[in-house]
């Protein structure tokens, strides 16, 4: 609606793409132009209207009680924010959510720059090796889950199965559901496996912008390999690793799918995203589903900015 | 010390191999067993006897979980499709005009679409299943697709303004000069330039479409929108249907995205670069 309000103000166009064809050419830009403001209308209502308004929405609705089971609504001050902390499944997801974090983006990053040193060098079929390893990146996380329970099956699962083979144990040892720690850091390998690819790429990119010729140089100074790595390669990738462990971040603090697929509801592995879910949709207390998206969102856009704080340094060569 | 690096790069590149197959091989290896052979301890790692009877089952046969795989991924096909056109043409049509005109408010406007990326999409989960719950547009393609489109513009724009503005400017006003109008110059001249990063934009919407769970899971209650996704979701929650049958449908599941990852692989790269260095 906003960008069209432009139309009636210049005479002679009257709006529609055929007219304004005729007339805006090459000469004709110094009237008011109105073909950027046609091109750009339909993205910008998609954004004001299903991205913008609905953001408002968080952020004002969190503070008022929005529930189909306790209408009206009404406003309600900080009352779900404290409900929510008074809420121990709740209460229980943020820690959880915690240690996803914790786990997801160290294990990531370091999986990242390993992944992306081996590939820093070109090799006969690095692009077929790059192929395969974004794979996992491209699929859906709810199936992810599903080829994963079939590695973590108590009775029949790869790592069970292989504990029997070698005879390290019994074999049918519950890896999910049972040790708090086991599950969440299992379940985050799962989201691991999902979000590496990505990481790696980012920081393969900042790689291959260091020249060759610093690693010469390293080496006639009588640098060795590991050396070279510790100074020249992770100072230069800093700001490829900042952005793989902002995605990173922001992938763990919402992480839904593989949770929800490997432990269900079970409050040992629920993410904060997951009692956001149950709270709005099978509770129907939109007021404190609002209120708890609304802390996920703020705790993402502080954890992204502090790590582009301390990680991020433009690289000058 | 030279001599030396070969040996470990290969077993670090054979590591890579291992980590991203395993999982899938072992889903393809559950999904040819009987249901028998799947659940015996320790597991087989090759099937003995490998049958096709769980792919024969949910592609031809009848019942209840087969008629739902199938209707899920025919709603699955039409969701991400019309989300990938939708998305690609707006976008397209978007990124021009901030790559290559001046108009007032462009700034604005275009900063106010990158920051709505930084935000995690789900802050807008439930005011979006309201807005399309008040519009009766659950359980439609049309309420899914409206919101697929919202969340992957910003990004497809920025990859193709990324894209538009790295062509030289010159052709573009050649063609000017020859008096086409500028959306004549869009269409025949910039547009087979830019193929690759619009092949980039739609692949990874598509992927992104494709990935979509917990939006869908809200935005429809019945089959006659569930995506693949939250079909399979739901038959692993009951529990009663058969882990071979459903490793089968996680294997049709990641079928396609497996295929467009490995055969395009370098316009999936490309665009993931060009999306996310500023």
């Amino acid at each position: 609606m906003t960008s069209t309000s432009q139309a009636p103000r210049t005479p002679g166009a009257t709006g529609g793409a055929g007219t304004a064809a005729g007339k805006a050419t090459a000469t004709g830009r110094r009237r008011l132009d109105l073909l950027p403001y046609l091109l750009v209308a339909p993205v910008a209502l998609f954004i004001i209207c299903l991205a913008l308004v609905p953001a408002v929405f968080t952020v004002v609705q969190s503070f008022f009680r929005v529930s189909a089971l306790d209408p009206p609504t009404r406003f309600d001050g900080l009352g779900n924010f404290t409900r929510l902390l008074r809420n121990d499944a709740v209460v229980s997801s943020l820690v959880n959510t915690g240690f996803y974090v914790l786990v997801g983006v160290t294990l990531s990053t370091l999986l990242g720059v390993a992944i992306a040193v081996v590939l820093q060098r070109p090799f006969r079929g690095r692009s077929l090796v790059i192929a395969v390893a974004i794979l996992p990146w491209a699929l859906p996380g709810v199936v992810e889950g599903i080829l994963w329970s079939g590695i973590f099956d108590p009775s029949s699962g790869l790592i069970n199965s292989l504990v029997a083979s070698l005879h390290l144990g019994s074999g049918d040892t519950l890896l999910l559901g049972q040790h708090r720690l086991l599950t969440i850091a299992l379940i985050e390998l799962v989201q691991v496996w999902q979000i590496t690819p990505l990481s790696a790429l980012l920081i393969l990119a900042a790689l291959q912008l260091i020249p060759a010729e610093l690693y010469e140089a390293a080496q006639i100074d009588g640098c060795s390999r590991w050396s070279a790595f510790w100074r020249i390669t992770l100072p230069l990738a800093r700001p490829g690793i900042a952005v793989a462990m902002v995605q990173a971040a922001i992938a763990t603090l919402n992480v839904f799918d593989q949770p929800y697929v490997l432990n269900g509801a079970a409050d040992t592995g629920a993410s904060v995203m997951m009692q956001t879910y149950f709270i709005s949709f099978q509770n129907l207390d939109f007021g404190q589903g609002y209120a708890l998206s609304l802390l996920i969102t703020l705790t993402t856009l502080v954890i992204s900015f502090a790590v582009v704080r301390l990680v991020y340094r433009k690289v000058e060569l | 010390m030279r001599t030396r690096t070969p040996a470990l790069r290969w077993s670090g590149i054979v590591l890579v191999l291992l980590w991203s197959l395993i999982p899938v091989y072992w889903a393809v290896k559950t999904s040819i067993q009987t249901e028998a052979d799947a659940r015996s301890s320790p597991a087989q790692y090759v099937p003995t006897r490998p049958t096709l009877d769980n792919y024969r089952a949910l592609l031809t046969g009848s019942g209840d979980v087969p008629e739902q795989i199938r209707r899920a991924s025919l709603n699955i096909v039409i969701e991400c499709g019309l989300a990938t056109i939708v998305t690609v043409v707006l976008a397209t049509l978007a990124a021009y005009a901030f790559a290559r005109m001046h108009f007032r408010g462009r700034n604005l406007l275009f900063y106010a679409l990158l920051a709505t990326m930084a935000f995690p999409a789900y802050t807008t989960l439930i005011p979006l299943y309201r807005i399309m719950s008040s519009l009766g547009l659950v359980n439609t393609y049309t309420g899914i697709v409206l919101v697929y489109v919202s969340g992957f513009l910003p990004l497809a724009t920025w990859i193709l303004h990324n894209y538009f503005a790295s062509l030289p400017v010159s052709i573009e006003e050649a063609g000017l000069v020859d008096g086409a109008h500028r959306l004549q110059v869009l269409w025949h001249l910039l547009l087979p330039l830019a193929r690759p990063g619009i092949i980039s934009t739609a692949l990874i919407t598509f992927l992104f479409a494709w990935a979509q769970f917990l939006f869908p899971l809200v935005l429809s209650s019945d089959i006659s929108t569930q995506p693949l996704t939250v079909v399979i979701a739901s038959l692993q929650g009951r529990h009663v249907v058969p882990s071979t049958l459903l490793n089968a449908a996680g294997v049709l599941a990641i079928a396609v995205p497996a295929a467009l990852a490995l055969i395009f692989n370098r316009y999936i790269v490309n665009g993931l670069l060009a999306g996310s260095t500023k």
